[in-house]
């Protein structure tokens, strides 16, 4: 498992990346971090939601209710051309990070 | 079955967002519970203990409360600021300033009251000019959502700049009263600027506020004539 101090800092990549696949409502974004990291990224519901506020409010995200076949009302969000464009440059610097820790501590990723 | 947005709102009592966005967040976070429970309860879960673990996601619903506000309010506050003061202000502020160079230019004079030591300017044309510029502030506030008091600081804001002005004149003076070596009669400053307050700012201010009150007056009685038709 990774420490919270780091997990909070790969966050907004990990919910912008989850999204560019396409629309989820809360719950399934966080299954599906935790389905892509096998586990190692986990969102609780008191992490993911004040996330996604922050995210909606900068304009990278964008909530729609949707309604689904049970009748069940689900906010299902996607990203926007902003958060798009936001993601270009925070992947870059995470890989910059990977490789300067690479360099510095001999850690390797993916 | 279990009333999860009950129990949200319960826990989220004290959330202070408008009505709607409170309602919004209690019910996706009521969905939420309610999928965690469900899907543990399909892998064979208890429904007592899928109901704990679901809502041992949130080990403080005081903290999630205060994170949420936090996320939703974020630069709410600023860019309510900007639209009912800032920009209402400085329009009134720029067309003001910009008419009274315009009538500068023009060649009128100030009427002079009081000749004699005690000479007041008063720029007639400008001050019969400023309840209108008054009213234009108070009118964008009112429209941005300001309240009267925040549409009334719109009208005046033109004086609330030019008093800040004046009032550094005092530090500046002494400052310069240091860097010179040489000492200001501050006793005659003080009459220039009372003196001039007057015909810059006072009166100025209370053709200004006298715009800003019809305004916003005018504005109340149309929407609640307009409130009292629609219901």
């Amino acid at each position: 498992m990774i420490a919270p101090g780091i997990k909070r800092g790969t966050a907004e990549l990990a919910v912008l990346s989850v999204l560019e696949d396409g629309p989820l409502h809360g719950y399934e974004m966080a299954r599906r971090i935790e389905e892509q990291t096998h586990g190692s990224l986990r969102f609780t519901l008191a992490s993911l939601y004040p996330l996604l506020y922050r995210l909606e409010k900068r304009g990278w995200v964008r909530g729609v209710w949707e309604t689904s076949g049970t009748g069940r009302r689900r906010r299902c969000y996607r990203l926007t051309p902003a958060g798009k464009k936001k993601l270009a440059p925070i992947r870059a610097e995470w890989s910059e990070l990977f490789r300067a820790l690479k360099r510095l501590a001999k850690v390797s990723h993916a | 079955m279990r009333d999860w947005e009950a129990l949200v709102k319960q826990r989220l009592a004290g959330l202070a967002l408008e009505p709607e966005e409170t309602t919004e967040v209690i019910v996706e976070v009521a969905a939420h519970l309610e999928d965690t429970c469900e899907e543990m309860l399909r892998h064979g879960v208890t429904e007592e203990e899928a109901v704990r673990r679901a809502l041992s996601q949130v080990g403080d619903w005081k903290v999630l409360q205060r994170k949420i506000r936090k996320a939703k309010r974020r630069g709410q506050v600023m860019e309510k600021r900007v639209r009912q003061l800032w920009i209402p202000g400085f329009l009134t502020l720029i067309l003001s300033m910009f008419f009274l160079m315009v009538l500068q230019k023009s060649g009128l004079q100030p009427r002079i009251v009081m000749s004699g030591s005690n000479t007041v300017l008063l720029y007639v044309p400008w001050l019969l000019s400023l309840p209108f510029f008054g009213a234009l502030g108070a009118y964008v506030s009112s429209r941005a959502g300001g309240s009267r008091g925040t549409a009334l600081l719109a009208s005046v804001f033109p004086m609330l700049a030019l008093s800040t002005a004046y009032l550094l004149m005092f530090p500046i003076g002494l400052a310069v009263e240091g860097i010179i070596g040489r000492q200001v009669d501050f006793s005659a400053v003080a009459t220039a600027l009372l003196r001039d307050g007057v015909g810059w700012l006072l009166v100025p201010g209370a053709a200004l506020i006298v715009g800003g009150l019809l305004a916003h007056a005018l504005l109340s009685t149309r929407s609640s004539s307009r409130s009292t038709a629609i219901g």
